[in-house]
């Protein structure tokens, strides 16, 4: 409702904002911090089990050595690209730059 | 480690087989599919071979049969396929079959031309009928019944005794286009003679001659005088006109003719049933008997004239069952047919077991080269590294579950007949790689998630990790502010702002970013850069198990030593300098934080801006050194191998003949491999080599030359290649773009249509079909196609050209299963 009024009259939209705060009055918790720690360990967990646990338990066959290749493959490929992606967002250099009315609406919906 | 690790030994066998057993005993091979036969007989024509009449005689066969099938064919039946195991037969069947053949052959000569004839009768007596069947006019007739004396002929005729004012007919058909002219000529040569009417047919008429059927003009000629009756039948004949006689009892013969023609064909149905049930089976059975001759034509005969001898590829392992062959195809001959190896200098053919999963991967890595042999094999790795690859390029949940459904239904309907025996080309293709697809579409459903893009929307699993809220606050920014202010910052400084990383993957606070783009590129070409040094680390690695695997345990020092320096000194440097700025928060002065790019340049050029602040202590004399490590390791990776090749050549030489004998014992391939060039010389060893082996062969300037390019190649290589594989970051940022368009310009605008209860929803249907068909015509096919060029052409040149040669050839056994098709 708030995304489908479009740009500018602070007075129109002031009064809707306010009127949206008090009206619901619930609290509203405020959002939580994410750690770093917590994802790593479950991830690398995750992912250790599959890489290098998984190939004990893989049956004997024609086929045993192919499987394992691939069970460590992907074990490491897609640990490699998680951990990339939650480096490159760890200490960031600058935060995103949004329009108005996506702040008007993500302040509230977000919390 | 499977079979797939590098291709099995392969051996050089020779086979003793008895003239009596030959036949037999290749047969079973073929059977079998284990030995690919070495022709001894290279400088003998075709046409001097031992078996080569009987070669002939199969070809023969073979023409009837196409003869055979033809006809079959022309009477609109099909050949059925042959059930169950055909073997060869026996070279003593090849006369029965061949007489039943040209016996059938000839029957359905006889009884086509037979009804080709009858056809032709018939047709002509139809129109005969149909001729007679017409009536003239009756003036004419009554002018007729009057008799001469009545008629005063327009011109005297010639007098003499030979007045004959008989009057005669004569009647037939002639093609409407031409009764004109033919009418015109009558009455011209025989003005006055005669008198003729046309008529046309009601039905049509087959044309007895070429079988069409036409409307005809049909003729009754009236005239006296033998000389103008002769006269008339030849224009007649000029015109290709039928001239039938009168005759009464037509009716009967034309019913006669059509029960003698109907058992012609009755007899013609049948004789192509016999062919239908006999010519499939003796098709595959004459194919197989060429097959062995042609094989057998490969042998060499021994001095006595007793057996046959063979040489052939076959791999180690199936050496007993190739002996059990030969003894069972040997058993009734008495003597029993001989295997043994024979040590050979040639390089053995590669062959890699592979099962229908690994089939396309294996596919994928010899169509750039077969492998040479017992060479590390890249296509066990190549199974999830391809697919990866693929996926970073194209990560999108939504597409990627469309495309693992897609690979789902062709992998679960693989047994369907109907499905394996298509034979659209493109389905084809598709169909032979669908465990390729299902696993790119599996890995693209994972980058997808982590690049938080569903048909590019995002997804806030875990609630996001930047608070817009405690950013407003914070900045107290009003109503007032925002409504002057179109766009505004987070500041990651201000607290309460950046609440930690998101736990997987991209943080969807991005995606209503406007300048995403700046976070995602720096992302993923850092990204890229880490995955490209990985992934050719891992290449220069699996080098070290085919020195280890040579025996060439100076190419590890020389060779594989100084190339990972390089490589890791200089660019896994840069990946650390990555990781290591990651780690730091620069937050507080993000103006000034360093660049890592400013440094990587003034690493090279042992210069330094005095704005760039260091990322750690000393880090200038860290790069110096790895610079100046890395150019160190360009001479020895240049004369390293080289050198010491020389050396050990000379100290070879120089022991004499006496030191060669220990030396030799290492297994010729070993030996041809090393001299050949530091492994990566040509064909040296498929042509053989000379009998006192590799000392006569090396040469100084060669094998430098040699190293030489492949040090160029090396070095600069690192450099290209890493760079080539930012095209995992360009490919992405394409995809996505390409996405997000799509879904603002169609669907967006398909949502967001007027308030009006319904309008939007019968709108949303030919806006989704838009939508759906370009999602899969552009994103689906068009993307996918690119991202797998890419993969592949990153797998095939930037991996592969740190360890694989791909300079063999496959194994291709003597087998019949693929005649079998």
């Amino acid at each position: 409702m708030l995304a489908s009024s479009a740009g500018g009259d602070p007075a129109h939209l002031s009064i809707r904002s306010s009127a949206w705060h008090p009206s619901l009055g619930v609290p509203r918790p405020a959002m939580t911090a994410h750690s770093f720690a917590l994802p790593v360990i479950i991830f690398t967990t995750f992912w250790g089990l599959i890489g290098i646990a998984g190939p004990w338990f893989v049956p004997k066959g024609p086929n045993r050595g192919v499987i394992i290749t691939m069970l460590v493959a992907t074990a490491v490929c897609c640990y490699l690209f998680w951990l990339i992606t939650i480096l490159a967002q760890l200490n960031p250099l600058f935060g995103p730059q949004l329009k108005n009315e996506t702040i008007w609406y993500v302040r509230f919906l977000w919390e | 480690m499977g079979s797939m690790f590098r291709s099995e030994e392969v051996v050089l066998v020779q086979l003793f087989l008895p003239t009596s057993a030959a036949y037999t005993c290749v047969s079973q091979l073929g059977e079998l599919g284990l030995v690919e036969f070495r022709d001894l007989n290279a400088s003998v024509s075709a046409f001097q071979r031992r078996f080569v009449g009987d070669v002939r005689r199969c070809e023969e066969l073979e023409k009837t049969f196409l003869f055979l099938q033809e006809e079959v064919r022309r009477a609109g039946q099909v050949l059925s396929r042959p059930e169950g195991r055909l073997p060869a037969p026996p070279p003593r069947d090849l006369l029965r079959i061949q007489e039943e053949t040209d016996r059938l052959a000839q029957e359905l000569r006889d009884v086509r031309g037979n009804q080709q004839s009858l056809q032709v009768q018939l047709q002509q007596l139809r129109l005969h009928a149909a001729v007679l069947g017409q009536g003239h006019s009756p003036p004419l007739a009554a002018t007729h019944a009057d008799g001469p004396s009545e008629r005063i002929p327009l011109l005297q005729p010639p007098g003499g005794p030979h007045q004959d004012l008989r009057v005669n007919f004569v009647a037939g058909a002639v093609e409407p286009s031409k009764a004109a002219a033919l009418e015109r000529l009558l009455w011209r040569a025989c003005r006055g003679f005669l008198i003729a009417s046309f008529r046309e047919t009601e039905r049509q008429l087959e044309d007895p001659v070429t079988g069409e059927p036409s409307t005809w003009m049909t003729f009754l000629i009236s005239y006296w005088g033998e000389q103008i009756g002769q006269k008339i039948r030849k224009i007649t004949d000029c015109f290709h006109c039928h001239i039938f006689p009168y005759a009464e009892h037509e009716e009967g013969r034309l019913g006669a003719l059509q029960q003698v023609l109907g058992e012609t064909e009755r007899f013609l149905s049948q004789v192509l049933a016999r062919v239908q049930q006999l010519l499939p089976p003796w098709q595959v059975q004459i194919r197989k008997m060429k097959a062995v001759y042609l094989a057998l034509n490969q042998c060499s005969v021994s001095a006595t004239h007793k057996c046959l001898i063979a040489e052939g590829w076959c791999a180690a392992r199936d050496l007993p069952t190739l002996r059990q062959a030969l003894q069972d195809g040997s058993s009734e001959a008495g003597v029993s047919a001989v295997v043994h190896r024979i040590p050979c200098r040639d390089m053995p053919p590669t062959l890699i077991r592979t099962n229908c999963f690994t089939a396309s991967f294996q596919g994928i890595v010899d169509a750039y080269g077969v492998g040479r042999y017992q060479e590390v094999n890249p296509a066990p790795y190549t199974i999830i590294t391809f697919p990866f690859l693929f996926a970073v390029m194209f990560g999108d949940v939504g597409h990627g579950l469309l495309m693992f459904l897609f690979a789902l239904a062709m992998v679960l309907t693989e047994n369907r007949p109907a499905v394996k025996s298509a034979q659209n080309e493109i389905w084809q293709t598709f169909f032979i790689g669908r465990y390729l697809l299902l696993l790119m579409g599996l890995f693209s459903v994972y980058t997808g998630f982590i690049y938080n893009e569903c048909f590019s929307r995002a997804t806030a699993i875990f609630s996001s990790g930047w608070s817009v809220a405690a950013m407003a606050t914070q900045s107290d920014w009003s109503d007032a502010f925002l409504a002057q202010h179109p766009l505004l910052a987070l500041d990651p400084n201000v607290s309460g702002v950046f609440l930690g990383p998101y736990p997987f993957g991209i943080d969807p606070i991005w995606s209503l970013a406007v300048n995403h783009l700046s976070f995602l590129n720096s992302f993923k070409m850092k990204m890229s850069v880490i995955l490209g040094v990985t992934h050719m680390t891992f290449g220069v690695v699996l080098g070290v198990f085919n020195h280890v695997h040579f025996g060439q345990w100076h190419r590890l020092l020389l060779e594989t030593l100084p190339e990972l320096v390089f490589l890791l000194g200089l660019f896994g440097y840069l990946v650390f300098l990555i990781v290591y700025k990651w780690l730091q928060d620069y937050a507080a002065r993000a103006a000034s934080a360093p660049s890592i790019l400013i440094h990587f340049i003034n690493m090279f050029l042992f210069s330094r801006s005095p704005t760039n602040q260091p990322l750690f202590h000393g880090q200038e004399a860290v790069q110096s050194a790895l610079v100046i490590l890395a150019l160190v390791t360009v001479p020895v990776l240049l004369l390293g191998t080289p050198l010491f090749l020389h050396w050990r050549h000379r100290s070879r030489s120089q022991r004499g003949p006496a030191g060669r004998q220990p030396d030799e014992d290492k297994s010729g391939i070993l030996d041809s491999s090393d001299a050949s060039v530091a492994g990566w010389g040509p064909d040296e060893e498929k042509a053989g080599c000379p009998e006192d082996g590799e000392e006569a062969e090396f040469v100084l300037s060669e094998v430098l030359m040699h190293q030489a390019i492949h040090t160029i190649e090396f070095c600069l290589g690192c450099i290209s290649n890493t760079a080539s594989y930012l095209r995992l970051w360009a490919l992405s940022l394409a995809h996505a773009q390409l996405s997000e368009v799509l879904w603002a310009m169609v669907m967006r605008s398909g949502l967001g249509l007027g308030r009006k209860l319904g309008v939007a929803a019968v709108a949303l249907v030919p806006i989704f079909a838009a939508f759906a068909v370009l999602t899969v015509a552009i994103l689906l096919v068009m993307e996918g196609l690119s991202a797998f060029l890419h993969a592949l052409r990153l797998h095939w040149v930037e991996f592969q050209n740190k360890f694989y040669s791909g300079t063999g050839y496959k194994l291709s056994p003597f087998t019949f299963a693929s005649e079998e098709d």
